[in-house]
């Protein structure tokens, strides 16, 4: 009996590999052996094209730390605080919008639901690109948002409302918005609402009810629509680089330029080391956040 | 839904359709810049548009991206759907340890969770190194295949697993009573059963290559400029034009065109209301 079993054991891990095998090996070889090669250049020294030379030393994270030929400078601090604080901050934004949204939704006929949901996604399937790009023609000095904005006294005349910290924020809310509304939306359809009616039968009403209620209910959704908006919110390379200018920048552009303008791979591994550990960071928190709460996560790998 | 009163639900409304409002703000300016009058055409005009077909770059990236976007997804969708079926079937129904439990589903997050500006650096760094050292591999639309199928694979391999793990075991013993071997019952049940997922899965995939920007940047070469690069290049080389409006309106109207095309074939399929994937 016992070969028996073993052998049908070993056919199923025989197959498990024939047929998982090359997509896994496909990744292994193109993502996983590169990221680590990458994070490895970040203790090598750094030659005068940039290129990554031995002897192994800290230099490139004592780059990233803040200390140059010229001493010691905060810029990259600054970085990384504005990266997370912008993250921060657009997550919120898609929060505040993405739950009227989605109730509003969920509270139409059923048979309209699908398209008011997919009317709320399509703009997120055109490239990142253009929609940014968008946003530049819409906030530009000469467009008519930016001379209302002039005349009202927000921004001194002549100056639009990008570059800068402001039109990023836009640019990534807007980008990352519907990443927020899918996952409330799942949440949101298989609400409990007989829930809700105890709660009003016990007379809590308004604010109380709702984070009596329904909140709870949401609250695996809301979870994983912030780790999707987070994560990439706080990478995001196209919208720092197309809407930031140099006083907005942020780490996906720092980092992008140690590979690009001004070669220095060693400290760029370095910063996106950083990126990483901070990604991880974020991704471990609410994952046990999610598996606290008892988040089932259905047909999850 | 009547546990919502009146009263809210018209707040909802009064705050939503704003958002769709600003949802689509941006994308239909585009489009009324596209028709703006520049230098030699007064007035509203499609002279944008006339330049962008008769220009041998645009026509070249377009045709790149499509053939980028097609090779990437056929080999993202065999691999993904091999991948999705092996481990919705193959592994241990409970635990199966580190390395048949764990390993494989770390490795497919992976791709998914990297954000892409570290994706498409990891890359371009890889290349350049395989490149030096061998030859091969240099920075052109192989590359940028290569990476697309590997952020693509993941995504086909999730939408075939959530269509398996709803699937009857019973059906598989069933083939397996009827002598069916395993390659008769991949094709003869698997593929039919997996075949509105397959679908999904192409159409993802072919989304998530002409979505992406940042990875396709890092790893493309001189001679591989596809569409989302030339926009970018244009814009950061000289600012906005009417001719990157245009590109850009017609780009937008195709998405819109698919994804309206999309719901309309799926609800005559079937009526349930199921959630689309952000790409």
């Amino acid at each position: 009996m016992g070969t028996a079993a073993q052998g049908e054991a070993r056919s199923r891990a025989w197959r498990l590999w024939i047929t998982s095998g090359p997509g896994l090996f496909w990744i292994v070889l193109f993502l996983l052996i590169p990221s680590g090669v990458m994070l490895g250049i970040a203790f090598f020294t750094n030659s005068d094209f940039g290129s990554p030379v031995l002897p192994l030393s800290l230099d490139s994270f004592s780059q990233v730390a803040g200390y140059g030929i010229l001493g010691w400078s905060g810029a990259n601090f600054t970085v990384l605080l504005r990266s997370l604080l912008q993250a921060g901050v657009a997550t919120s934004v898609t929060i505040l919008l993405a739950y009227p949204l989605v109730f509003f939704i969920v509270t139409r006929p059923a048979s309209l639901r699908p398209v008011l949901l997919l009317f709320a996604i399509v703009p997120s399937w055109t490239n990142q690109v253009v929609r940014t790009y968008a946003w530049m023609e819409l906030l530009n000095p000469f467009a008519p948002v930016s001379h209302v904005a002039q005349v009202l006294g927000i921004i001194p005349p002549h100056l639009g409302l990008m570059p800068g910290n402001f039109a990023v924020l836009v640019g990534l809310s807007y980008n990352y918005l519907p990443y927020m509304v899918v996952p409330l939306y799942a949440a949101a359809e298989k609400l409990d609402w007989t829930l809700v009616e105890a709660g009003r039968d016990l007379y809590a009403s308004g604010a109380r009810l709702f984070f009596n209620t329904v909140f709870p209910q949401t609250l695996p959704g809301l979870l994983s629509g912030i780790i999707l908006v987070g994560i990439p919110a706080f990478g995001d390379y196209v919208v720092p680089q197309l809407l930031g200018g140099d006083k907005a920048m942020m780490l996906g552009s720092l980092i992008a330029d140690q590979f690009t303008f001004s070669p220095d791979w060693p400290y760029g591994a370095a910063l996106t080391l950083i990126m990483l550990v901070f990604t991880c960071i974020g991704l471990i928190v609410f994952r046990r956040l999610t598996q606290r709460l008892g988040g089932g996560e259905g047909a999850m790998l | 839904m009547n546990a919502v009163p009146r009263r809210i639900r018209r707040v909802l409304a009064g705050i939503s359709l704003p958002v769709y409002l600003l949802l689509y703000a941006p994308l239909s300016v585009i489009a009324i810049f596209s028709f703006a009058p520049s230098l030699g055409h007064p007035g509203p005009n499609l002279a944008a548009y006339g330049m962008l077909l008769n220009d041998p770059e645009v026509l070249a990236a377009l045709r790149r991206s499509l053939t980028l976007a097609i090779g990437s997804a056929v080999l993202g969708t065999m691999l993904g759907t091999l991948m999705g079926f092996g481990l919705s079937r193959f592994r241990p129904a409970k635990g199966g340890g580190f390395w048949v439990g764990t390993l494989p589903s770390l490795i497919i997050y992976l791709p998914i969770i990297m954000p892409s500006l570290v994706f498409g650096i990891s890359e371009l760094i890889f290349f350049n190194f395989v490149h030096e050292y061998t030859g091969l591999l240099s920075a052109g639309l192989l590359t940028m295949g290569i990476a697309h199928v590997t952020f693509q694979a993941p995504y086909v391999a999730l939408v075939v697993y959530a269509r398996l793990a709803g699937l009857d075991p019973n059906l598989f013993e069933a083939s397996q009573d009827l002598y069916a071997n395993a390659v008769k019952s991949f094709v003869f049940l698997t593929i039919p059963v997996v075949r509105p997922a397959l679908i999904g899965g192409f159409l993802l995939a072919i989304t998530l290559s002409i979505d992406d920007f940042t990875i396709s940047f890092f790893t493309a070469g001189p001679g591989s400029v596809t569409l989302p690069i030339y926009i970018y290049s244009a814009i950061a080389r000289k600012g906005s034009s009417p001719e990157i409006n245009a590109l850009g309106s017609l780009m937008i109207a195709t998405v819109i065109g698919v994804a309206l095309l999309y719901y309309f074939v799926t609800r005559h399929r079937e009526r349930s209301t199921r959630i689309p994937a952000v790409a």
